[in-house]
């Protein structure tokens, strides 16, 4: 047997050896999934006979180490072909379900996916998360027929989700990859890629897999990745995104950290890159845009507020070595403010973040230290942007985040400055 | 008469220059070390302000937030200054050393052979002071963050708590290895250091009995009273 790769296990590299090559790879990463990953297997099975029919294709699912049964429903999982009108079926659909090697995390399971592509030298991937509940068999021909059929790189989703879902990526990663690299990707951590083959290769050869890209970091970096080195990007609207919540065990502090951090660490590898760019453009988007139903999210206004008072009060200590005076005033005078005029500025936060980044940037102190001490004020801008966004629809909350985009272009500079060469 | 004259005076007069004869190249070799020693710690002084100004080491330190500890502990001067300032000191206190062993004197040759072996001492209880001190910072740091991420009221109190009991328990370990009062140092350490754990105890036994309530079924049962479906990914 010919063992291609040290990062696959003996039984995978034999596996691969038995397929030889393949046109098409959906890369499904799990840890104790149980619930939900059967649909997901299922919808990929289905999109892949249906959109995909004459491609050889692989369905490699990377677990991490579940003791749950997630990998007997990755193995057991089949469907009913009448049932999705599929009359014409050749035997050219297999499936490699492998637990990872490397740091426990989802950027470890990801390793291994674009490693069995390299192997495989597909033409195409994908990578969708586990815990999806909406996903649909559309989804894999909007993600990889660009690749496949238009020449694209890299697919970025593009989902419609609650105005209270993914806070992270309306309050922090969307507007600021888009200010640094000029692409609108709306979903920047969105989790479910398409790319070619090559840039596949291109992941994998990148020496970043025992750092927090192995975690959480892993959907900002191939984002960033693929924009950074001129990868071609679009995206494709897939409908709702519903999904059971990432890592329950993960506390947001940890979540915030490693995502932060890997868009600060992105920041210094692409210094020269982002410093270049100074307007923004609209990427090619594929998909038939429509409105969905989307799940209610409860909020719990009170802890997050006493949470930003708190981490205000206590850890100006920390801030005062890095925030500019202005900022710490605000901060400051923020603590007394009530419910109703509890309200963080749009410029108030992109200076704060660009105070961070600069801090982290120059080393003021352990960045580990600095960014995780960004999650009480992180706190106090989502629960602003929740006062803010009460009564909103789903179109004027786009608008708000809009605005809060523009905020970043327009304060560009001021990072462009407190950075230095 | 002439011979009790001789013995009163002359003879120990002559002993006398016999000894100065004797001492006094070694004084003029000490003094001469000294000088050398000032001029020597002198020019290091120069040479390293200019090398550290050629490789900008002042900026590496303000980066490494050295300079920023410093300010916080009351040392206004930059860290490149304090390094000059320690090295000309040093360096002055070395050749002050060479200059009294070139003395000769027996009771200073005894002083300065128990100063040397008691040197290594002070040099593991000032490291063991500069440790604490950093892990304390560190440590008190890492509690501060953490507590109020989780929300926790008495994040501050509790990070000075850590921080101070750690700055006591290296100020306790560098003075036993000192040697200064070392039974007396350690009785009062164990006492208070009981005093403190009896203390939180009893206050948490008393007073936190329903926080722990909370955090345990928080934990084990998953309940919780933060009761929103947040996804923030």
């Amino acid at each position: 047997m010919v063992k291609h790769s040290d990062i696959l296990l003996d039984d995978v590299n034999r596996k691969v050896n038995e397929i030889g090559h393949a046109d098409i790879l959906i890369g499904i990463p799990s840890y104790n999934n149980a619930s939900t990953i059967g649909h997901v297997v299922k919808a990929v099975q289905t999109g892949l006979l249906k959109y995909f029919p004459d491609k050889r294709s692989i369905l490699a699912n990377s677990d991490g180490g579940s003791i749950d049964d997630t990998i007997n429903i990755v193995k057991e999982s089949g469907i009913d072909l009448k049932s999705i009108l599929i009359h014409r079926y050749e035997e050219n659909l297999f499936k490699i379900s492998t637990p990872y090697q490397g740091i426990p995390g989802k950027g470890s399971a990801f390793r291994t996916i674009f490693e069995i592509a390299r192997v495989l030298n597909v033409k195409a991937c994908a990578v969708v998360d586990s815990d999806l509940r909406s996903i649909t068999p559309e989804w894999i021909e909007l993600l990889v027929s660009p690749v496949l059929n238009n020449g694209f790189d890299f697919v970025a989703p593009y989902y419609h989700r609650h105005k209270y879902d993914g806070t992270i990526t309306n309050t922090i990663i969307y507007p600021v990859t888009r200010m640094l690299y000029g692409k609108c990707i709306r979903q920047p951590i969105g989790g479910d890629f398409g790319f070619s083959g090559r840039l596949a290769e291109f992941y994998a050869d990148k020496k970043v897999w025992e750092t927090d890209v192995a975690r959480f970091g892993i959907d900002i970096w191939m984002t960033t990745t693929a924009v950074a080195n001129g990868f071609k990007i679009c995206q494709s609207f897939l409908g709702a995104k519903i999904h059971d919540p990432k890592d329950p065990a993960a506390s947001l502090s940890s979540m915030l950290h490693q995502v932060v951090s890997s868009l600060f660490n992105l920041m210094e590898e692409y210094s020269s890159v982002w410093h270049r760019v100074h307007d923004t453009e609209n990427i090619p988007t594929f998909g038939f845009v429509y409105t969905v139903g989307l799940e209610p999210v409860a909020v719990n206004l009170l802890p997050m507020i006493d949470k930003f008072k708190l981490g205000v009060k206590e850890l100006s200590i920390l801030y005062k070595d890095f925030l500019s005076p202005e900022l710490q005033k605000f901060l400051s005078e923020m603590i007394d403010q009530s419910e109703d005029k509890f309200v963080f500025p749009d410029e108030i936060w992109v200076r704060i973040l660009f105070d961070f980044a600069v801090a982290c940037h120059k080393k003021i102190m352990n960045t580990g230290h600095i960014i995780k001490s960004l999650t009480p004020l992180y706190l106090g801008k989502v629960a602003s942007f929740v006062i803010e966004s009460r009564d909103a629809s789903f179109d004027e909350v786009e608008q708000r985040l809009e605005s809060l985009c523009r905020t970043f272009q327009k304060e560009k500079q001021y990072l462009i400055d407190r950075w230095g060469k | 008469m002439l011979n009790f004259v001789e013995k009163l005076f002359k003879e120990p007069f002559q002993e006398f220059l016999d000894t100065i004869q004797k001492f006094l190249p070694n004084i003029l070799t000490s003094i001469l070390i000294l000088v050398s020693g000032f001029i020597t710690a002198w020019i290091i002084r120069i040479v390293l302000g200019k090398i550290a100004k050629l490789l900008k080491i002042d900026r590496f330190f303000n980066n490494a937030g050295i300079a920023r500890n410093l300010e916080k502990s009351g040392i206004k001067k930059s860290p490149v200054k304090v390094l000059r300032q320690l090295l000309y000191w040093t360096i002055v206190f070395i050749f002050t050393i060479f200059a009294l062993i070139f003395l000769k004197v027996p009771v200073m040759e005894n002083l300065l052979e128990r100063f040397f072996l008691y040197l290594p001492n002070v040099f593991i209880a000032s490291l063991l002071l500069i440790i604490g001190y950093l892990v304390a910072n560190l440590v008190g740091r890492v509690i501060l963050i953490t507590q109020v991420n989780a929300g926790v009221k008495s994040a501050g109190i509790l990070s000075r708590a850590v921080r101070i009991i750690i700055i006591i328990f290296a100020f306790a370990m560098a003075v036993e290895q000192l040697g200064i009062g070392r039974e007396t140092v350690l009785i009062a350490f164990a006492i208070t250091f009981g005093g403190i754990v009896l203390a939180l105890s009893i206050a948490l036994g008393l007073g936190g009995k329903d926080i722990a309530k909370d955090f345990l079924e928080k934990k084990f049962k998953g309940s919780s009273k933060d009761n929103d479906t947040f996804k923030h990914l």
